[in-house]
């Protein structure tokens, strides 16, 4: 099974993945998140301004991937946890970002509104390189 | 714009078929295709063909599926086109179809969907169902399909009361639509509770919150409305047709809790057929996880926003309900061989109009107006179709 994100793909995208860089659309003023070409709220303006994100935000749903329902190259994060939530966060500045939760002791203490923090962790191992990234925990 | 009609469709049953690859399962299907055309019909008038599949790509057949298989059933040289919007690749079929004949263009065209899912290793298969999202963000957080879907039921769940109970009810009824349908995976009834306490996938949903992988062609065959009596006296007119997209990816979308695409896609559909919900007696909806048909309720007009689970307590969408939903079991129960699924669903409303349902048990009596509601992957594509009961 070759790379899901090559590494070329990966490091393309490093300031959205290590730094939380999204960008400010100059007309309308709204922050998108992951980068667009046309900004997605007034579709309209293509110039941006980069605008690193705050990482606080809350729970906008969750899931708990089970072991039998982790993608491939989770496999092993999912064998040595048994399971593991993953959340959409919604972003103080507006973006709702996709991430995995952690230090959550116990997953019944997840709820929707909960307040979160960005962190900065291991994501997995592929094409024998580890993959940083972005997760959130409770803040 | 020209009318459309379909005149026949053929479809293998779904599920598990080792001896059989893309070109023999498409062959099954276009072959009943052929013989269910009422007073015969000659082969040599196709002109194109729209041929829905996701995982040619994936290892089988790299490219230029479409004239693989058309040269396999002696249609070598017609227009024949793979078409690929993840689940949604067969109801894009039927829809790019419908279109030609609708634009003059063609008279007599091929949709047709087949998928060969059940080869593949659970890994490959988790590997390639998950790249249908926006790969890089989705599946970077480590969620594959059911996981994204999952989300959305967990919001869903906490803007409008629905339970877990709720979604278990709707895999519940597919499995029981499926029991009597021949041409269904899984035909066996399951309890609530069974379907409550199976292996956990992504909360809140289990194993019987998901759709199975599944091997399976569906063909239909289209015609000009103008000529549709030449071949049959009971033609079904697809009378309305719609498709729409939406971002890829759920965190960019405003809702997760209805589909964008559906509504765009239904509205469109609506419009050109010159009815409205109230007027379908039944539908053929996008189960791929049980949350999926609940928003699917209210996003094809079937209720208001957030009372979906309401129609399944009061047994609004099971067959011999006012509005039966997924008689042919669904993706859930009748499979999701994924390129074919969008065509297998007119295959269904093709054989119910016509009071050909096989199995009287399941045959839906005096039914006028049908749906059928594609969706491809999270809600990035959809495809909706409304057809008429040719008399």
């Amino acid at each position: 099974m070759g790379a899901h994100i090559s590494i070329p793909m990966y490091q393309r995208a490093i300031p959205q993945r290590y730094r939380l860089v999204g960008q400010k659309c100059v007309k309308c003023g709204k922050v998108n998140f992951p980068p667009k070409a046309v900004c997605k709220y007034c579709l309209s303006s293509a110039e941006f301004a980069p605008v690193k994100l705050s990482g606080r935000g809350t729970v906008y749903s969750y899931t708990v991937i089970a072991g039998g329902g982790a993608p491939p190259e989770f496999a092993e994060i999912a064998r040595c946890k048994g399971r593991y939530p993953v959340a959409l966060v919604q972003l103080e500045e507006g973006p709702v970002i996709i991430a995995q939760l952690v230090d959550v002791p116990e997953e019944e203490e997840i709820f929707i509104g909960m307040p979160v923090e960005a962190v900065f962790r291991k994501i997995y191992e592929e094409e024998g390189v580890i993959r940083y990234g972005i997760k959130f925990r409770p803040a | 714009m020209e009318g459309v009609a379909i005149i026949g469709a053929g479809q293998t049953r779904y599920g598990d078929f080792p001896e059989k690859g893309l070109k023999e399962l498409f062959a099954e299907a276009y072959f009943e295709m052929l013989a269910s055309v009422d007073r015969g019909f000659d082969p040599q008038l196709i002109q194109a063909a729209y041929i829905g599949c996701l995982s040619a790509g994936s290892g089988f057949q790299l490219g230029q599926l479409a004239p693989l298989l058309m040269g396999h059933v002696g249609l070598p040289h017609v227009y024949a086109v793979r078409v690929e919007n993840a689940c949604a690749s067969g109801g894009y079929a039927l829809y790019n179809a419908a279109c030609a004949i609708a634009s003059g263009k063609f008279n007599f065209v091929l949709a047709a969907g087949v998928e060969k899912m059940r080869d593949v290793s659970s890994t490959k298969g988790r590997y390639w169902l998950g790249i249908s999202g926006d790969t890089e963000y989705e599946r970077l957080a480590g969620l594959t399909f059911a996981g994204i879907y999952a989300l959305m039921a967990t919001r869903y769940m906490h803007e409008y009361g629905l339970k877990r109970e709720h979604l278990a009810m709707v895999a519940v009824k597919n499995h029981r639509h499926a029991v009597a349908n021949p041409k269904a995976q899984f035909r066996q009834e399951i309890t609530l509770e069974r379907a409550l306490s199976g292996p956990p996938v992504a909360y809140p949903f289990t194993v019987w919150d998901c759709s199975p992988t599944s091997d399976g062609a569906a063909v239909v065959l289209l015609c000009n409305a103008k000529l549709a009596k030449s071949f049959t006296d009971r033609p079904v007119y697809l009378a309305g047709f719609g498709a729409a997209s939406d971002y890829l990816a759920v965190h960019d979308r405003h809702t997760i809790t209805s589909l964008h695409a559906t509504r765009k896609a239904a509205a469109e559909a609506y419009k050109q057929a010159g009815i409205g919900p109230g007027d379908i007696d039944f539908a053929e909806v996008h189960d791929c996880f049980t949350i999926a048909e609940i928003m699917a309720y209210s996003d094809l007009g079937f209720c208001e926003e957030g009372q979906a689970h309401r129609l399944l307590e009061e047994g609004v969408t099971q067959l011999g309900g006012r509005r039966p939903v997924n008689v042919s079991g669904g993706l859930k129960a009748k499979g999701h061989p994924i390129g074919a699924t969008g065509c297998g669903m007119a295959y269904e409303i093709f054989r119910q109009l016509r009071g050909e349902a096989r199995e009287p048990s399941r045959q839906i009596p005096n039914a006028r107006f049908a749906l059928s509601h594609n969706v491809g992957g999270s809600g990035g594509t959809a495809a909706v179709f409304i057809y008429r009961r040719g008399d």
